[in-house]
């Protein structure tokens, strides 16, 4: 069976056993449900559109050069670099991320590039600073970058 | 039509079908190059992500924003700080819905260091594992998930050395 298929079976026996529990708080899951995937499914097709721009414009040699196992320290930096500013939603990370490592990007990179996405935006700071202050958000954000790029080797040691 | 132009869903919709079009007027070939990735992609993936839906959609009735709150406390104490730095990776959401969150735990309290490790564990984001195995295998996702674990409480424990001073959020 495909993955795709028994993760959706138990998505529904958990939606059931909900269900089961409490009615009204199951509408309002399905009701979340439903925009979460509103949401969700035009950025995901959008990445898509990207990653067809890239199967159709970029070699794989290129990815390859920039984001391999050759192109080490340089080629995870790149990759946090396009994290950063990448207006990727979580769930688009991945699928980007592993279009990627199949056209030769490195575990490492792709480590580098899926932890900055998701922890890092150019247009979330503003938010951040709002809601937790200019210092906190300063911090938090080198902090992250530097971390992401050791965890980033590592795991580039570990999954090579 | 103003509000419908205004609508993130309508945009990336639009965006991605007139980059496509563009595309296959310079060139059918690299045009169905792009047309058939997208395709591809949205078959192998539809099952997926309706299912990763339902898991945050149900996460999100069931643990709400102000129970997580109420149950982490303050995040302080070696209990705190290892549930602030294993339970959010459980969380669905943005940045944009986890920044509010956090300033609500900050004023019940809560030091820096717990609100940084929260944020960098809630980047875990185990809703998305059937994405994550899907496209990076389970070697990768099992891997990122430990060394999140440890990015968060390392995170802690750098953002309370560096220190609180209190600069009001603007």
């Amino acid at each position: 069976m495909r993955a795709g298929t028994i993760y959706l079976l138990i998505a529904l026996v958990l939606l059931g056993l909900s269900l089961l529990k409490e009615k009204q708080r199951t509408k309002e899951a399905i009701r979340a449900t439903f925009k979460i995937f509103y949401v969700v499914m035009p950025v995901l097709i959008f990445v898509f559109v990207l990653m067809g721009l890239i199967q159709a414009y970029v070699s794989g040699e290129t990815i390859t050069s920039i984001l391999g196992q050759k192109s080490g320290i340089l080629g995870i930096l790149y990759a946090e670099t396009v994290g950063c500013i990448a207006l990727f939603m979580p769930p688009a990370v991945f699928p980007f991320g592993g279009y990627l490592h199949d056209n030769g990007a490195s575990y490492g990179s792709i480590a580098g590039f899926v932890f900055t996405a998701i922890l890092i935006g150019i247009t979330t700071l503003p938010v951040e600073i709002k809601f937790l202050g200019k210092r906190f958000t300063i911090a938090r954000n080198i902090f992250t970058f530097v971390l992401a790029f050791l965890i980033a080797l590592l795991m580039e040691v570990i999954l090579r | 039509m103003k509000k419908l132009l205004k609508n993130d869903v309508f945009q990336f919709l639009s965006l991605s079908v007139i980059i496509t079009l563009f595309i296959y007027g310079l060139n059918g070939e690299k045009g169905a190059i792009v047309a058939k990735t997208v395709y591809n992609t949205f078959i192998e993936v539809l099952d997926i992500v309706v299912a990763v839906s339902i898991f945050i959609g149900l996460f999100q009735v069931w643990v709400k924003p102000s129970t997580i709150v109420k149950w982490l406390g303050k995040g302080s104490g070696l209990k705190g700080f290892i549930l602030v730095c294993t339970f959010p990776i459980l969380m669905g959401g943005s940045l944009f819905t986890v920044f509010p969150l956090m300033k609500t735990l900050r004023e019940k309290g809560a030091r820096q260091g717990a609100i940084a490790s929260f944020i960098t564990a809630w980047g875990g984001k185990a809703p998305l594992l059937p994405l994550e195995t899907k496209f990076l295998g389970w070697p990768f996702a099992l891997v990122r998930l430990g060394f999140v674990i440890i990015f968060a409480f390392i995170m802690g424990l750098l953002m309370d050395w560096i220190g609180e001073r209190p600069t009001k959020p603007m």
